[in-house]
C-alpha cells in the first residue's frame, strides 16, 4: 500500500527443518502478503523465525527501518521487542483468563506504542462481534469463537506486523464461511501489515494482495493471488485445497430459497443467482463459484435451468493434466475466473483469448461467505490517507 | 494436656511454616529451570535435589552437623562468626527444609512441565519479557499445582524426624518438635501424651495430604490447553 511506505517487509532466511531447509527470500510492501502450500512445507516454521520464537536461521528480517535479525551481524530481537501480533493456529487463548482480559494481554504494549486502546478496543469488539463474550471463560467458547478471540488479542496489542497461521483451518465449512468476513473486515478497518500463510485458496484470495506459493521450504511461485492460484504448476494444488473463485459482491435481495448478488462496485450491471444464506440486504459478501461449475457456451444458450448466463471474454487458456484452465473476465473490477474444461469439450468449441463467451452458473453451484449478523459497510479506515 | 505438648504443636508449625517458605524461594526458580530448559549438568542437579529423598534422614542430618560445625566449611571458622544452626529452632528449620526440598522441586517441576510452553511464546509476542511472562502467565497457570507442592512440603517438615534430631536435638521447650515429642513420650512410657500427639500428627498430615493431591489435579487441568487444543 502506498500510504504505508516504511512498512515494507523483507525476509531472507534459510532454517534448517526435519526434512528440508526452508529457503525464502522476498520482501513485500504490500498490506497482506500470503504464503500458501500444503501441510508439511514450512508455513508455520517460517511464521515462528518471524515472530522470534525459533532462533536457528541464518539470514536477515527486517520491517521497515527496523532490523529485526541479522545473522551475520548477531542482531536479534526476542519476541517481545519486535511488536508483532500473531494468531496462531490453534489461538492458544490463556486458559486462567476471561475473554475480556485474554483481549487486554498484549494492552501494556499497545499503550506504550502511544496507540488508543479504548479506541482499539472498542472497534475489535465490534468488528468481530465479541461484546457478549467478553466475560466468558475462554474454555467454554466454540472453535470461530476461540479464532475471534485469538485474533482481537493481537489486534488490541498495538501490532507493527499482524502474523497470521492458517487463521480458517480447523473450522467445518459453514464456520469458515462465517469467519472470514470478519478477516476482510479487519484487513479493511485496522490495515495492519500482514503475513498470512494458509493452505486454504478462499481465505488467500479474500485477504491477501501478493501471494508467495511454498513447496518442501522452497518459492515456486509468486504473484496476484488469482493469478497464482489458477496457474497450471500451481492450480492442481489450488484445487486439491478446494479452489472456488470468489467474487465480491452486495446483497440485493432474496426470493424463497435463493438470493440475488451483485458482483463487483456498486455501478457493476452484473447479477448472480445463488443460494439463500444468513446474509441480510445490503452486506458485503463474496460468493464462491468451484472451477469445475462453470460451463462455457460460445452462444447465448436457451431453455436452461442453469439460473446465471454471464457474458465474459476469454483471456487465457492454459494445458493441465487432461484438462484445459480457461481464464475469463467478467468485468474491470472483477478478478478473472477460472473454469476448468476437459480437453475433448474443447476441441469443438473453437476458443482463443479474446473471445466473448457465457458463461452457464447453476445457483446450486455457487456458495455465499458472509459474516452472521453481519453490520453492512464498516466505516472508513482511520488509518487511511 | 501438658504444656510440653502444646509447646512442641507449636514449634512444630512455625518450624514447618519457616521450612516451607525457605525451601520455596530456591525450589520454584530451580523446578522451572530443570522444567524448561536443557543444559550441561542437569541430570546431576536433579540427582542432588533429589538426594535427600533416598539418604537416611539421619545421615543427612550428620551431613549438615559436619559443615556446620565449628571447624566445618559452615561453621563459625570459616564463617567468621556463628551462624547458631546447631541446638537451635533455627537448625531445626535447616533440616526440615533440605528434607523437604526433593519433594516441593519435584511436585513444582511437574506442575510447570504441565503448562504449555507455547502459551509462555504467546505471551512474549505480546511484549511481555521472560520475567514479566513467569509473573502474569507461568505462575497463575501453575498456582494450584504450586500450592500443592507447598503443601507437600509443609507436611514433610512437620513429620520430620531424623535429621532434626541429629542437628537440633530434641530439647523440649526449644527445639523438640511434634516428632521428637512422640519419640520422647514413648520413650518414657508416657501414653496418654503420646496419644494425644499422634492424633494431632494424624489429623495435620491427612488434611494436608488430601489438599494437596486434590490441587495437583485441579492445577493440572487448569494449566493445560483447551479443550480444542492444538492441531
Amino acid at each position: 500500500m502506498s500510504d504505508q511506505p516504511q512498512t515494507g517487509l523483507e525476509i531472507r532466511i534459510r532454517l534448517p527443518l526435519d526434512r528440508f531447509d526452508l529457503e525464502v527470500d522476498f520482501s513485500s510492501q504490500t498490506q497482506v502478503m500470503g504464503v500458501f502450500g500444503s501441510s508439511g512445507a514450512g508455513k508455520t516454521s517460517l511464521l515462528e523465525t518471524v515472530a522470534g520464537l525459533r532462533r536457528q536461521a541464518q539470514g536477515r528480517i527486517r520491517l521497515g527501518a527496523e532490523l529485526w535479525f541479522d545473522s551475520s551481524s548477531g542482531t536479534f530481537l526476542r519476541p517481545e521487542e519486535r511488536h508483532i501480533g500473531y494468531v496462531p493456529q490453534d489461538g492458544l487463548l490463556f486458559p486462567h483468563r476471561n475473554v475480556r482480559r485474554n483481549l487486554l494481554s498484549g494492552a501494556a504494549r499497545a499503550r506504550r506504542n502511544g496507540g488508543r486502546l479504548e479506541d482499539t478496543f472498542a472497534s475489535v469488539c465490534r468488528l468481530l462481534e465479541l461484546e457478549p463474550l467478553l466475560q466468558r471463560p475462554v474454555t467454554t467458547l466454540s472453535g470461530g469463537e476461540r479464532k475471534r478471540v485469538a485474533l482481537g488479542r493481537a489486534l488490541c496489542s498495538g501490532p507493527r506486523l499482524l502474523l497470521m497461521d492458517e487463521p480458517l483451518a480447523s473450522l467445518d465449512l459453514p464456520l469458515r464461511r462465517r469467519v472470514l468476513p470478519f478477516l476482510r473486515r479487519v484487513r479493511r478497518e485496522f490495515r495492519t501489515p500482514t503475513l498470512l500463510v494458509s493452505h486454504d485458496p478462499a481465505e488467500i484470495q479474500a485477504l491477501c494482495d501478493e501471494l508467495i506459493v511454498l513447496h518442501e521450504g522452497h518459492v515456486i511461485a509468486r504473484g496476484s493471488p488469482r493469478q497464482v492460484l489458477t496457474d497450471p504448476k500451481i492450480f492442481p494444488l489450488a484445487e486439491e485445497a478446494g479452489f472456488e473463485n470468489l467474487l465480491p459482491g452486495v446483497l440485493i435481495s432474496t426470493q424463497g430459497a435463493t438470493s440475488q448478488v451483485r458482483l463487483g462496485e456498486s455501478e457493476s450491471p452484473l447479477q448472480l443467482t445463488a443460494p439463500k444464506s444468513t446474509a441480510q440486504v445490503g452486506d458485503d459478501l463474496m460468493v464462491g463459484i468451484p472451477a469445475h461449475e462453470i460451463i462455457i457456451a460460445t452462444d447465448h444458450p436457451q431453455g436452461l435451468s442453469a439460473r446465471n448466463i454471464l457474458p465474459a471474454k476469454i483471456t487465457s487458456i492454459e494445458d493441465l493434466v487432461g484438462l484445459r484452465l480457461v481464464r475469463a473476465a467478467l468485468g474491470p473490477d472483477l478478478p478473472d475466473l477460472a473454469i476448468q474444461v476437459t480437453s475433448q469439450a474443447m476441441s469443438g468449441l473453437e476458443l482463443r483469448p479474446g473471445k466473448p463467451v457465457h458463461l452457464i452458473i447453476k445457483a446450486t453451484g455457487c456458495s455465499i461467505y458472509s459474516g452472521r449478523g453481519e453490520q453492512g459497510q464498516t466505516p472508513p479506515s482511520k488509518a487511511a490517507g | 494436656m501438658d504444656e510440653g505438648a502444646w509447646m512442641a504443636l507449636r514449634l512444630s508449625l512455625q518450624v514447618a511454616s519457616l521450612a516451607t517458605l525457605l525451601v520455596l524461594l530456591p525450589g520454584v526458580p530451580l523446578a522451572y529451570f530443570l522444567a524448561r530448559f536443557e543444559f550441561r549438568g542437569k541430570g546431576l542437579v536433579s540427582a542432588l535435589v533429589g538426594l535427600p529423598l533416598v539418604l537416611p534422614p539421619t545421615a543427612v542430618g550428620y551431613l549438615l552437623l559436619e559443615a556446620f560445625s565449628v571447624h566445618g566449611i559452615l561453621g563459625k571458622e570459616s564463617l567468621g562468626f556463628d551462624p547458631g544452626i546447631l541446638l537451635t529452632w533455627r537448625g531445626a528449620v535447616l533440616a526440615a527444609a533440605v528434607m523437604s526440598l526433593p519433594l516441593v522441586v519435584r511436585t513444582a517441576r511437574v506442575t510447570f512441565e504441565g503448562v504449555d510452553p507455547r502459551l509462555e511464546m504467546m505471551a512474549r509476542t505480546l511484549g511481555h519479557g521472560r520475567l514479566a511472562t513467569f509473573a502474569s502467565f507461568t505462575l497463575p497457570l501453575s498456582f494450584k499445582g504450586l500450592l500443592a507442592a507447598a503443601i507437600l512440603g509443609f507436611t514433610r517438615a512437620i513429620g520430620e524426624f531424623g535429621a532434626t534430631v541429629t542437628i537440633a536435638g530434641n530439647i523440649p521447650g526449644r527445639t523438640q518438635t511434634l516428632a521428637s515429642a512422640i519419640f520422647s513420650a514413648q520413650q518414657v512410657g508416657a501414653d496418654r501424651e503420646a496419644y494425644f500427639l499422634l492424633a494431632v500428627s494424624l489429623a495435620v498430615g491427612f488434611t494436608s495430604i488430601l489438599l494437596s493431591e486434590h490441587l495437583s489435579r485441579k492445577g493440572l487441568a487448569r494449566a493445560s490447553t483447551s479443550p480444542s487444543g492444538a492441531s
